[in-house]
């Protein structure tokens, strides 16, 4: 590997994609149906940036991240780490889950309640080649490293003992113990109290720029992902359906249902503002055919109904998936608002 | 707004003009001078100097300390905290909901069930019997609760939820009718009635709370309790729950307390809004008073926390530090050790919840009182610009 890959993209994801099939009781036969969770979505996740992952509950976000994560096998698609392809169908390897860690959002819940913080940190260490006696110096550096200080005292506690911000810290602690260059962070605020969610955040952007990790963040708050993000994806219903470089996706958003979410977000600072349309009254049926989001669409078209709309590029590294962008340029297959450098492994 | 404004067949299209229409930036609730201690006139909910406790004797953890709030009809309150701050211990007290080892060590909570011939029919909740308690759930007083998962029965369709307590409650309606009404009551919030033969886990998270909002509005309550409703839903269900509810208010006319950590959405929705931290109540103002004029290093904090969506990115510090634990309280202010503010005094006295004179808005921070002698900060001191009075002057009025 050259020192050019580690300044550039970390994890590529090409089309990744992941179907569920249910059941649905009381239909003829149990007839079987598919939910597109995941449906063709690439990404890159830079070194020293943050790329911001932006939908409600049900958008399959989380399932993205899982892919990434490799908990989750894709249906389909490509995921390349640091230039090497990976075989997405065999089982995660331990030199995958040491580059790659998953922080989720319960910090009470993904922390084992009857062991200390030093087991629950410890344990990776050991799992991914740490002696053991280098192991707890180890550990130490890592709550260090997310300003939970003296280390000592927090080794000694157990989860209950900490709060939710102490214990989110500790658990993105055990995420880069094992010195991971990417970190996929699933809600990792949305369970925490309001004063100390910008801590949490603070931390994020700073690991990001200070020890150039790669970090996936995934909310369902679109002012957060504002506050931090490099790149901005705003998914619906497993799809991508807008994506910018920076912030323009907020500060202009194109697709109706980005307007529609930033509409939604309560604003104190404009009083005056009315209530936005909402579109069809929260069934939120997701359209078989056509564009997944036409039956809530404010501006929807017979065309919509009936073909799915490609990514139209509406500006600087900003494309969005719409019809009423036909007349604009469609983005290339790999459309990804990130940097890329030369001679690197873009698709498979 | 009386209860056959609500009967069954009678949809009320036509708005009472008796109820004021929403309005966020409305005074109207700057306190009014109670010329008898004891009438209420407009006030529907009068609570004074209510402690909670969690445990008896040494092992005691105050919960909720000394608060006082208030609440007029059609009026809409906001209780902003965190978590552990004690918002949802004040209400569950209130109603008389809180199970041990929550007690109640002092206060009383008088609710006004309105005035007829005899005069004003006022209760203390604190000390009403079960019997009267059970009358005054659900007709007068319902609580929706955040997770409306885990308060609806999962075992039981919802149809059958409304029927149980429309059948409690309204002994002289017939099944057809009760049927009719749940049906009456799911188009209030656009909801068909077919969801009336499903189980709640057919339904979405939205929708179950939907059905928590028409159960609560069942048999037309003066006063509804929101306990974080829409924290567990996505923006947008939020935002169209909301607009639902208000609608419904500005139909109905009930008051409505809203306990939410989301601090920008109660300044969008509440006309007053109290701030609690750790059992107490820091800061007490209109919603657009709190939100362009913070009085209070806490309120201050909570607002700069929320990443703005419009403008440069700047870099936002939050507040520091992490709320406390109850059981061992800093002395003093409870916030001194978080507060970018705080003065050698803070660590030693707390600050009484003091009235900023003229104002109607209250603060419990030594930076606002005059006879401390420390200049008030900048960020403490801003005019909010929709209710600006030149002379705001700062006099202790009680502890």
């Amino acid at each position: 590997m050259t020192d050019e890959m580690t300044t550039s993209v970390q994890l590529a994801a090409r089309n990744l994609t992941r179907h569920f099939s249910v059941r649905t009781p009381g239909r003829l036969f149990n007839a079987k149906r598919v939910v597109r969770a995941v449906d063709d979505i690439s990404l890159d996740l830079v070194t020293g940036e943050v790329v911001a992952v932006v939908g409600e509950s049900g958008s399959g976000k989380s399932v993205l991240a899982r892919m990434l994560a490799r908990i989750v096998t894709p249906t389909s698609g490509d995921l390349v780490l640091q230039g090497t392809p990976i075989a997405i169908k065999s089982k995660r390897t331990l030199d995958y889950a040491s580059q790659v860690q998953l922080v989720l959002q319960d910090p009470f819940a993904s922390m084992n309640p009857v062991h200390r913080m030093s087991h629950n940190l410890l344990r990776p260490l050991l799992i991914h080649g740490a002696s053991k006696s280098d192991a707890p110096a180890m550990a130490e550096a890592a709550l260090r490293r997310v300003s939970l200080e003296p280390p000592s005292r927090f080794l000694e506690s157990y989860p209950h003992e900490l709060s939710g911000g102490q214990l989110q810290r500790v658990s993105i602690a055990r995420a880069l113990c094992i010195q991971p260059k990417v970190l996929l962070a699933d809600e990792p605020i949305s369970m925490l109290d309001v004063s100390v969610r910008l801590g949490v955040l603070n931390l994020l952007r700073g690991l990001c720029d200070n020890e150039r990790l790669a970090i996936l963040y995934i909310t369902h708050d679109i002012a957060s992902a504002r506050y931090i993000a490099d790149s901005m994806i705003v998914m619906y219903a497993g799809q991508v359906v807008e994506q910018s470089r920076g912030t323009s996706l907020v500060d202009e958003p194109t697709h109706p249902y980005t307007q529609l979410l930033i509409a939604s977000v309560p604003d104190p600072s404009d009083p005056t503002r009315d209530t936005p349309p909402t579109g069809e009254r929260a069934q939120a049926t997701i359209a078989e055919k056509g564009c997944r989001f036409s039956p809530r669409c404010p501006h929807v078209m017979d065309r919509c109904r009936e073909e799915e709309p490609p990514a139209f590029i509406v500006g600087e590294d900003h494309s969005s998936k719409c019809w009423l962008y036909a007349d604009h340029e469609t983005a290339v297959e790999v459309a990804l608002p990130t940097r890329r450098k030369e001679g690197e492994t873009a698709t498979t | 707004m009386t209860t056959e404004s609500l009967g069954v067949g009678h949809v009320v299209k036509s708005e009472s003009p008796t109820i004021p229409p929403t309005n966020h930036t409305s005074s109207q609730v700057v306190a009014s001078t109670i010329p008898d201690e004891r009438a209420m006139g407009e006030r529907i909910l009068d609570v004074r100097d209510f402690s909670v406790d969690y445990g008896w004797g040494e092992s005691a953890v105050r919960a909720v300390d000394g608060v006082d709030v208030h609440l007029d009809r059609s009026m809409v309150l906001g209780i902003a905290g965190e978590s552990g701050s004690g918002k949802s211990t004040l209400v569950y007290a209130i109603t008389r909901l809180l199970r041990a080892p929550g007690v109640i060590t002092s206060g009383e909570a008088r609710f006004n069930l309105g005035s007829n011939e005899d005069g004003e029919h006022v209760i203390d909740l604190v000390t009403a019997s079960e019997r009267e308690l059970r009358s005054l759930r659900w007709s007068s007083i319902s609580v929706v609760l955040q997770s409306a998962l885990s308060a609806l029965n999962p075992v039981v369709r919802v149809g059958a939820q409304f029927e149980q307590v429309l059948r409690a409650h309204r002994r002289d309606m017939s099944k057809v009718e009760r049927r009719a009404r749940a049906a009456e009551l799911l188009g209030l919030v656009d909801l068909d009635e077919d969801r009336l033969d499903r189980y709640p886990h057919e339904l979405s998270g939205g929708q179950r709370q939907r059905i928590m909002i028409a159960l609560a509005l069942a048999l037309d309550p003066q006063l509804v309790i929101m306990d974080e409703p829409t924290t567990a839903l996505d923006v947008v269900t939020q935002r169209e729950i909301i607009s639902e509810l208000f609608e419904l208010r500005s139909r109905f006319g009930f008051a409505m307390i809203f306990i939410t950590h989301d601090l920008s959405l109660l300044t969008e929705l509440a006309d007053e809004i109290v701030v609690m931290y750790a059992g107490a109540l820091v800061e007490r103002a209109t919603a657009r008073e709190l939100y362009e004029a913070p009085r209070h290093p806490y309120t201050l904090g909570l607002l700069d926390s929320f990443p703005p969506m419009h403008g440069e990115r700047t870099e936002l510090t939050g507040i520091p530090g992490s709320p406390p634990d109850l059981a061992h309280l800093p002395t003093g202010c409870s916030f001194h050790p978080r507060c970018p503010f705080a003065m050698a005094r803070c660590a030693i006295e707390t600050p009484p919840l003091i009235e900023i004179e003229g104002s109607g808005r209250s603060v419990a921070c030594w930076l606002q009182v005059v006879d401390a002698g420390a200049a008030v900060p900048v960020e403490l001191s801003r005019v909010s610009a929709s209710n600006a009075s030149p002379s705001e002057r700062v006099t202790e009025v009680s502890s």
